[in-house]
């Protein structure tokens, strides 16, 4: 940078009014970070305990449903689970943490579940797409932490990151320039000054 | 004398009678009865179940008519324990000495067929040829028959079927009011066929096979605490409304009232279990178990339709077995799980 600027007053002002406002957009910066950082931490612990509870019930769901196909012939298999009743609908709007736009997840279920007759299928198919119809809130709550998540985790990467770039990069460049520019038009300024002593030296002799 | 068909649960102990012997079905008998001794023993599932691992449980197969398994995916086990099972009904229409013994029992995937094709129809999907090829109308001419809506192809019974199916269904645009239209006039159906058949044996089974359904169907109904009481299918022993009853009571009063039937044991048996682990498990365990019972029974006929018939249900029943259990290795389910299905 410095072997492209020009070593002027002018641009030694703008050096330094860039300065400051990139040491407050640092601040303003790591505040956001910590922040963010904050939300994740809270996101992230509500995650562990509800991933936990939701691959547990749907590991019992799959358990129940093998179980179930396992003893129904296939045929009645296909016809029982060909066409769904149960209506599913899920709603998508957005809010903000930190500027970061976050998902929330709405659903909506009509109908009931269980959507064939009794005499050529198995009870555990009831059992497990009960559990299944249970096991949605969660799941649900869960993707949309897990979204969450990650669209803080990014925006949290890329905060730090142009913190960093500000701290490590930006700052100290923008200094060093006003440094150099500092010291060149120091030296313009003794080099001026002893332009005139001589030139004075000059007229008195 | 009552007949069978007019017989009440209190007429019987434990299984209704078998029927007389019939020696027309002297071969036939004979050959089921020496097919029967290579089916697999309660102990060889028994230690299926409680091998350590799939390969294990498979290996264990190895010097049964299942060894042909040997080396296969799941996927392809399953494609090869249908074929054996269409192999075994295949036989069975060969050894059948009266084609109406035939016809009811091939009414099962007419039946499953239809459900599947009025499903389809009902909702506005495309018909599809994917149906079983087992039953008495063949699987391609279900795409002509719902495609033309000219049902008049289909044998008497399926077009009540479909009548009583598509009346049910428009009442409240319910899909499940198709299944349960169905069901009742399969059982209607194959009751009716079976005592104008005079074979005691199936009009047994049937209406034992009703009774059983509908137990399971009530014991679903409460657990899901159902509003509507439907589901349950005519024909059986045990009157619906004694069943509808048994919906609002609580567990313990449930088996007080089956105290008096020989479903007694098995009521017990299904509804601690249904407490306790919250599974059907055990019921079906049970049902399979009462009807496996009776079916042996039909075994010990010396000739006659019964042993025939039976080895036909005991074999799909052993290969729904063999099913479960290589399906429950295959995805790590628990041992006690598995026995608990099969029964000690």
């Amino acid at each position: 940078m410095q072997n492209n600027v020009n070593a002027t007053r002018m641009e030694l002002l703008g050096l330094r009014k860039r300065v400051v406002l990139a040491g407050r957009g640092h601040h303003l910066l790591s505040e956001k970070r910590d922040e963010i950082s904050r939300q994740l931490i809270k996101i992230a612990r509500d995650i562990g305990p509800l991933r936990k509870m939701v691959e547990a019930e749907l590991l019992e769901t799959s358990r129940r449903f093998m179980l179930a196909r396992a003893t129904m012939e296939p045929e009645d298999t296909k016809a029982a689970l060909e066409i769904a009743t149960k209506k599913f609908s899920l709603a998508i709007k957005f809010t903000s943490i930190m500027s970061v736009k976050v998902p929330q997840l709405s659903k909506e279920m009509d109908g009931d579940i269980i959507c064939y007759g009794f005499a050529t299928t198995s009870g555990e198919m009831d059992v497990a797409l009960l559990a299944l119809e249970r096991a949605f809130d969660n799941l649900i709550e869960l993707a949309e932490k897990e979204k969450q998540a990650h669209l803080l985790a990014t925006e949290l990467q890329m905060t730090r990151r142009r913190v960093n770039v500000l701290e490590h990069v930006v700052i100290p460049e923008l200094q060093e320039t006003i440094k150099f520019i500092f010291s060149k038009l120091a030296e313009a300024e003794r080099d001026n000054t002893s332009r005139l002593m001589k030139i004075a030296d000059m007229i008195r002799a | 004398m009552t007949t069978i068909a007019e017989k009440s649960v209190l007429d019987f102990c434990l299984y209704p009678p078998v029927g007389e012997e019939d020696w027309r079905y002297a071969f036939a008998s004979a050959q089921v009865k020496s097919l029967e001794t290579f089916m697999l023993s309660k102990a060889v599932l028994q230690d299926m179940a409680s091998a350590s691992s799939f390969e294990e449980a498979l290996d264990l197969l190895s010097a049964s008519e299942y060894s042909s398994l040997q080396g296969k995916n799941l996927e392809q086990i399953n494609e090869a324990l249908l074929e054996k099972r269409k192999q075994v009904r295949s036989l069975f229409l060969d050894l059948a000495v009266d084609d109406g013994i035939a016809e009811l029992l091939e009414a099962r995937s007419d039946f499953a067929n239809l459900r599947l094709a009025l499903r389809r129809k009902l909702t506005e999907n495309p018909i599809g040829v994917d149906y079983s090829e087992d039953g008495f109308v063949k699987a391609l001419e279900f795409e002509n028959v719902f495609e033309q809506e000219n049902y008049s192809p289909l044998p008497i019974y399926m077009r009540e079927a479909i009548e009583a199916a598509v009346l049910a269904y428009y009442q409240n645009k319910d899909i499940r009011q198709i299944d349960y239209a169905i069901d009742a006039e399969h059982f209607r159906y194959i009751i009716a066929k079976a005592i104008a058949l005079k074979d005691d044996f199936l009009v047994g089974l049937f209406r034992m096979r009703a009774d059983l359904t509908n137990i399971r169907t009530m014991l679903r109904l409460k657990y899901r605490e159902a509003q509507e009481l439907c589901g349950f299918v005519p024909g059986g022993y045990v009157d619906e409304s004694v069943l509808k009853h048994c919906i609002n009571l609580d567990y313990d009063s449930i088996r007080a009232m089956f105290f008096s039937t020989p479903y007694y044991e098995l009521v017990e048996a299904g509804v601690n279990y249904l407490v306790s682990d919250k599974s059907f498990l055990k019921i079906e365990q049970q049902c399979d178990e009462h009807i496996g019972g009776y079916l042996s029974e039909g075994m010990m006929v010396t000739a006659g339709s019964q042993p025939v018939i039976a080895y036909l249900l005991l074999k799909e029943s052993e290969i729904r077995k063999v099913r479960l259990i290589l399906t429950a290795k295959k995805n790590l389910l628990d041992t006690k799980l598995i026995l608990d299905r099969l029964g000690e």
